[in-house]
């Protein structure tokens, strides 16, 4: 089963990271990827069990459901219900741990999922660079401002 | 109970870290704060439930007890079974991570204990300065790092 780890450090309290990313309906307003989001059944989007319905820029449609929302440990899980990428069983975890030493962040986005194996590669290196580390880098660039 | 978290970022990669801090026996080459160290009955340092007796620099002794070690996970914890400090209850955990962009490392120590009624802000504040910044800024050195 293909894991992805990507981890960063954000130069901001983790307080202030997790009310930017806490919305599982607000990827449009910082992730660069992400066109637009809706939540399926006008749910609340913190309601363990809703799926954001959304379309990455190039208009690839994905749908998500949420697994887990933490406001104790601030983690995020969520796994992947449609989406034109060929892989099953892809769950997701966004998990941030307050630096004490300096007051930042440091960010964990993780991810396992199944696949056939020709593509393992290329699919690891993808949601790696271009969703798990470029949302990180924005992140970082946004909390900076 | 007092609960003590403090975390800082390494600029080295998280084995090099590891190689470190995994010596359950080895906090009296880095730590100011520990004069010297043994593991009792001459066992390994990362044999779980190894006791390491150290002194502090003013020659008080402790005993520690190592509960877990994970190479895996890249992370340790331990219980005080002796010391002259009034720290009851006394668990703690060490935690790293990879920052995988940057190559470098996060490391997460952090405790429960009890203490004396009236002396937790106190002997909360000594462990997490003395003790985990303390341990933080010294390892910094010990691989010759610059302040992160």
């Amino acid at each position: 089963m293909p894991r992805v780890y990507i981890s960063s450090v954000v130069d901001a309290p983790a307080t202030r990271v997790w009310e930017k990313i806490r919305d599982f309906n607000a990827l449009p307003r910082w992730h660069p990827r992400i066109r637009d989001s809706r939540i399926e059944n006008g749910e609340p989007s913190d309601r363990v069990g809703c799926v954001r319905d959304f379309h990455l820029q190039n208009g690839d449609r994905i749908r998500e459901r949420l697994l887990g929302l933490s406001d104790h440990d601030l983690f995020c899980t969520y796994a992947i219900l449609e989406s034109p990428m060929p892989i099953t069983d892809y769950v997701a975890t966004l998990r941030l741990t307050p630096v004490t030493d300096g007051d930042r962040t440091f960010a964990e986005w993780t991810a396992e999922f199944d696949c056939a194996e020709a593509d393992a590669e290329g699919l690891t290196n993808g949601i790696g660079t271009d969703v798990f580390l470029a949302g990180l880098n924005a992140l970082k660039r946004q909390m900076a401002g | 109970m007092v609960r003590v978290v403090k975390s800082t970022i390494m600029e080295a990669p998280v084995e090099r870290v590891w190689e470190v801090l995994r010596d359950f026996n080895g906090h009296d080459e880095w730590h100011p704060a520990v004069a010297d160290s043994a593991i009792d009955r001459g066992q390994p340092s990362d044999k779980v439930g190894c006791v390491r007796r150290f002194h502090l620099s003013d020659g008080s002794e402790l005993r520690e007890q190592l509960l877990t070690l994970s190479d895996a996970d890249m992370a340790f914890s331990y219980c005080l079974l002796e010391t002259p400090i009034p720290l009851l209850n006394y668990v703690a955990h060490v935690r790293l991570a990879p920052v995988t962009d940057g190559d470098m490392t996060f490391w997460l120590w952090e405790s429960r204990f009890d203490t004396p009624e009236g002396r937790e802000a106190e002997l909360g504040q000594m462990v997490a300065e003395n003790i985990y910044q303390g341990g933080f800024d010294a390892i910094r050195s010990h691989l010759e790092l610059e302040g992160a």
